[in-house]
């Protein structure tokens, strides 16, 4: 696109007046419509909230960061203690082979009893952390429906409005890659894959 | 034929909650040897100052995506037997057409199975020792 600064008055001047009437009425046009439609009101308060929207996708990301990485050093613990249980179990077992009257005997099959226990209990901890490390998916869920119908509200003054001025001939025009990346919704459509299944038969069919 | 508990893998992503994750099916796999990188640049000067064996990478990251981190390797020759498995929530045909064009090994799609990631670096593992 040209600079507006590089523009000389000169270029200006050399523009036809039926450049200016048109823009007139283009301009007459927009106000009109979005009287009309309403959607000046609707679409400024879309875009007052736009700032607060960013906010609350950084929320989203910080609450769902936090809660990966809470349940991810939580089942690490969990399993540390799991491998615990697994090797003394495994011992124990040898002992009581051994010798069973003195396994017993020592004390080493109630040490053991009491190991399991104490052991236990903390994996239950463990799991319940999990549990509650997924409240992140209520707060969230929350704050992304309000994202949503802002982003309903906003989408639908800017196709409303787009409808009234684009011109009849770049009207279909609309950049089907705009949304590149996870595919919320592959229904209908012959350009992506929904499962594992479907890149294994296209890398096949291309000899892989 | 090498098995993947053998290898060195570095894992390629922006995200580190998915760094983790491939890291740890990766060691519930065996593969204890296993480095990370945050986006495509970190992931190259790191196959060319040590050895790796395996390229796990996302696609859409910052500063080198996977697409240009995997034609990167391949254009290298100290580096382009390597194999690169893509792993990334890119669905579109277009994207896995491109990505086995390129010289990738394998495509898996987020959100994946610990049996998928297995079966397919247990796959590539073959392909390589039968071409080897």
């Amino acid at each position: 696109m040209e600079d507006i600064a590089n523009l000389r008055p000169a270029d200006a001047l050399a523009v036809s007046p039926e450049v200016f009437q048109q823009l007139g009425t283009i301009t007459r046009l927009l106000h009109d419509t979005m009287q009309q439609l309403g959607v000046m009101p609707k679409l400024q308060t879309a875009t007052e909230g736009l700032p607060d929207a960013r906010s609350r996708l950084s929320y989203i990301a910080t609450k769902t960061a936090d809660a990966a990485n809470k349940v991810l050093n939580t089942v690490d613990a969990a399993k540390a203690e799991h491998h615990q249980i697994s090797d003394a179990t495994r011992a124990m077992a040898q002992q009581i082979v051994a010798d069973p009257v003195k396994a017993v005997a020592s004390g080493a099959v109630m040490n053991f009893v009491h190991e399991v226990e104490a052991s236990t209990k903390r994996i239950d901890d463990h799991l319940t952390d999990i549990m509650m490390a997924q409240d992140f998916h209520d707060l969230t869920g929350q704050v992304v429906a309000k994202v949503v119908t802002l982003a309903n509200d906003l989408e639908d003054s800017l196709v409303k409005l787009l409808i009234q001025v684009v011109p009849e001939g770049v009207r279909g025009q609309v950049d089907p890659n705009v949304l590149n990346g996870p595919v919320v919704n592959a229904e209908g459509r012959t350009d992506v894959v929904t499962d594992q299944g479907e890149v294994d038969d296209l890398l096949a069919s291309l000899g892989f | 034929m090498s098995t993947p508990t053998d290898l060195k893998f570095l894992v390629v992503d922006d995200f580190s909650t998915m760094r983790r994750i491939v890291r740890g099916l990766l060691k519930e796999m065996g593969c204890n040897n296993c480095e990370e990188a945050e986006d495509g640049q970190v992931a190259l000067n790191m196959l060319k100052a040590a050895k790796f064996d395996f390229v796990v990478s996302d696609i859409n990251m910052p500063n080198m995506n996977g697409f240009d981190l995997l034609k990167a390797i391949k254009a290298d020759d100290s580096i382009k037997h390597l194999p690169v498995l893509m792993v990334t929530a890119e669905a579109r045909k277009e994207d896995i057409v491109l990505a086995a064009q390129s010289g990738a090994a394998g495509y898996i799609v987020k959100p994946f199975t610990k049996a998928t990631l297995e079966e397919k670096v247990q796959k590539i593992m073959q392909k390589l020792a039968a071409t080897a």
